[in-house]
């Protein structure tokens, strides 16, 4: 046996855990979850029986559905454009290796590490009644009374598409900072010899060389808002009257309300589709785009 | 060879870890017994990790041979984290202050021995549930009570209100001299909920106290001119101005303190606000209450009998579970500190206020006399935990209703989308 072979048998433990915990922890949840979905089974019973395709026949026959798919795919296109864009500006603002540079890109990823649950509080409390954003707009004059932010339906899906951007540009950032600085200097400069201004040089440099970095960052900001729960969960609690449920949302009460394991197995796969979908083709049309570029 | 070895110990002290860390609990183990039982309890500021830890050993005191590991309910939602454990066949043996129905059709719950509750409790019925007794009523609460400002009330030359129209005439006065007549927690669908389940009690349950019982029976809708008209009176409210604005974005916290600063004038609420951990002696002063109002000015007590422990039948120690539950019901102590810092009314029979050491406000005391007085109580809508307790999920419908009132004036609608939810709940 070469010492390259010993080497990778020697890897094969390590390999073996990984693909252990990926078992357990996303294959057998994702076919018990698929399992189930065919079940009328109840988080209270021990048994259950096979109901054939009926959860899904009633899933798409609930207005419920519809109604969180909505609000669902609202934050999503909100939260999507705004944080690329935003992500995008605050990279070219900050690209620059000086160290305040490094320090200010520190600051802006911060909101991204933090857990939603607390990212979730913390805009409660800014948002509330008498929080920091109703004081401030009042003692500037620009409002009289206090601006019910998470009371009506429409300024509620308004402040969970701002909290949930608030955080994904983050992510952006880094994501469009790593791209812009793996940007040939070389690309720019000839383009400075043929007469290239700024702008021209965004788009004709910038933006095709960090067409990678979009598709990275759009496919992700995809997935974490369709999937989104904890924010809502602490900010709104999917009120007022339900506008703010998402389809995560309304997939945990079913299930713990409602004690239908069954049907919420169901929506689970109707979001689990849901999200693959979008992400293989906005995967497939940017790399399109990447080719075209 | 080394290096694959020492991979391989790698590997297996990760592995090893894993399981380790996968083997922790959040429980904390009192006792030295050969009956292992697990407690599910919740944290709030006044029943804190010490008051459960002292109120478990104390229940042990009598029985040598249990050991209790206290589980905490990560949200103040018990009743899901109950169910999210019995998913994962971890349903603990007791369970403190769950709602009840949800888990008797799948027989989760033993019910306790009536001779036990008849020799204890002044109503040792008042949680039963088709016959069965699943949480000790030991204690009760008025919910909601009308809590209004004292000197808001004197300086605006208001009167306190005994029928409706007498409390739509104190919201007028309030809201034309720019004070808020109503603070609500909008923003927590429960909160939200109890200008609702004033209405649904005093005007509904007021009139038809079996109600709930001929709606189960297909006897009665809420598309009935009864509780359209309870549905109607609550889109008032909001019609005439009554809550703050952005009432849909306070919070359970600011609501109270809003209403303590004198930022409102009346708050619908449940008694447990007469409890210290709400209100200082002081501020109790300047706080009086008044039962929901009527239209006839009849006084309508929305009345909850509450309790805590309720046991588990998949048990395999049913017998010690019990006993544990019984000895931590009956714990003087327990009830206490419900009492100074939850306001609670104590149940227990033989036992009055005065023969508890406690130390409670003249708030507390006015409401109290809500319990002790001859008057007409009702169940509390949507919160008692005895046959009038709501099929299971209609809670939260009632409460995503309410605040749907603040936006949508269509009551006929929403009162058959109650209806349609109400039929489905119950497998109509």
């Amino acid at each position: 046996m070469s010492t390259r072979q010993r080497s990778r048998w020697g890897l094969a433990p390590i390999a073996g855990i990984a693909i252990i915990l990926y078992a357990a922890f996303l294959l057998w949840p994702l076919v018990s979850s698929f399992v189930t979905s065919f079940t009328n089974s109840s988080p209270l019973k021990a048994t259950s029986s096979f109901v054939g395709a009926d959860n899904y026949v009633e899933l798409f026959q609930d207005p419920r559905l519809y109604r969180t798919l909505g609000f669902t795919l609202v934050v999503v296109v909100f939260v999507t454009v705004v944080s690329n864009a935003l992500g995008l500006l605050f990279a070219l603002l900050l690209n620059s290796p000086s160290r305040n540079y490094r320090v200010m890109r520190t600051l802006v990823f911060i909101p991204q590490v933090l857990s939603g649950v607390i990212v979730a509080f913390i805009w409660r409390s800014v948002l509330n009644q008498n929080g920091l954003l109703n004081s401030t707009l009042q003692s500037m004059g620009l409002t009289d009374e206090a601006v019910s932010w998470l009371g009506t339906p429409e300024l509620a899906t308004f402040s969970i598409c701002v909290v949930v951007s608030w955080m994904t540009i983050a992510f952006s950032t880094v994501v469009y900072t790593a791209s812009l600085q793996s940007v040939p200097s070389e690309l720019y400069e000839a383009a400075r010899v043929d007469g290239a201004g700024a702008l021209s040089r965004f788009r004709n440099v910038t933006f095709p060389m960090i067409a990678p970095g979009v598709t990275i960052s759009v496919t992700l900001c995809l997935i974490t808002t369709l999937k989104l729960y904890d924010i809502i969960a602490v900010l709104t609690g999917g009120g007022p009257a339900n506008s703010t449920q998402s389809l995560a949302f309304f997939l945990v009460e079913v299930a713990f309300t409602e004690n239908r394991f069954g049907y919420s197995s169901a929506i689970a796969m109707f979001l689990l589709l849901l999200t693959a979908v979008v992400a293989y083709s906005s995967t497939g049309l940017l790399r399109r785009r990447e080719a075209h570029l | 060879m080394t290096r694959t070895r020492r991979t391989v110990g790698l590997a297996l002290a990760a592995l090893g870890m894993t399981a380790a860390l996968a083997g922790c609990s959040t429980t904390a183990s009192t006792g030295s017994g050969d009956a292992d039982l697990t407690f599910m309890v919740f944290e709030t500021p006044a029943l804190g990790p010490e008051f459960w830890d002292q109120s478990i050993e104390n229940a042990l005191t009598d029985l040598p041979d249990v050991t209790v590991n206290k589980i905490v309910s990560p949200g103040g939602d018990r009743t899901a984290y109950a169910k999210q454990l019995q998913a994962s066949d971890q349903f603990p043996d007791v369970l403190a202050s769950i709602t009840p129905r949800d888990f008797l059709e799948a027989g989760l719950l033993e019910p306790f021995d009536q001779d036990w509750l008849d020799e204890n409790f002044i109503l040792p019925e008042a949680n039963d549930i088709d016959g069965g007794t699943y949480i000790p009523p030991t204690n009760s609460q008025v919910l909601p009570l009308v809590f209004y400002n004292k000197a808001l009330f004197a300086e605006h030359g208001v009167e306190v209100p005994e029928t409706w129209a007498e409390f739509v005439a104190a919201i007028e006065k309030f809201r034309a001299a720019d004070v808020t007549p109503l603070e609500l927690a909008g923003s927590e669908p429960w909160a939200a909920s109890m200008p609702l389940v004033g209405l649904s009690s005093a005007d509904v349950l007021g009139q038809d106290p079996e109600w709930i019982q001929k709606r189960y029976a297909g006897e009665v809708s809420f598309s009935d001119p009864l509780y359209v008209g309870a549905l109607e009176k609550a889109r008032d409210l909001v019609e005439m101005e009554a809550y703050d604005p952005a009432a849909l974005s306070v919070d359970y916290a600011t609501a109270n303190r809003n209403f303590l600063d004198g930022k409102s004038a009346m708050y619908p609420m449940g008694s447990w606000f007469t409890g210290s951990s709400y209100i200082t002696p002081e501020q109790a002063e300047n706080i009086g209450a008044f039962p929901w109002p009527t239209d006839d000015g009849s006084i309508v007590v929305p009345f909850n009998v509450g309790g805590t422990t309720a046991v588990s039948s998949q048990s395999e120690h049913v017998d010690e579970a019990t006993s544990f539950a019984k000895a931590w019901s009956l714990d003087p102590a327990n009830l206490t500190v419900l009492i100074e810092t939850d306001g609670a009314y104590p149940m227990f029979k033989d036992r009055s206020i005065e023969d508890f050491d406690v130390s409670v406000s003249g708030l507390y005391l006015d409401t109290y006399a809500y319990v002790t007085d001859e008057n007409s109580k009702v169940s509390s809508f949507g919160w008692v935990n005895n046959n009038d307790s709501l099929a299971p999920g209609m809670n939260d419908a009632l409460y995503a209703l309410s605040q749907a009132l603040f936006s949508d004036g269509d009551v006929a609608a929403q009162a058959a989308q109650l209806d349609k939810e109400w039929d489905a709940a119950v497998g109509k």
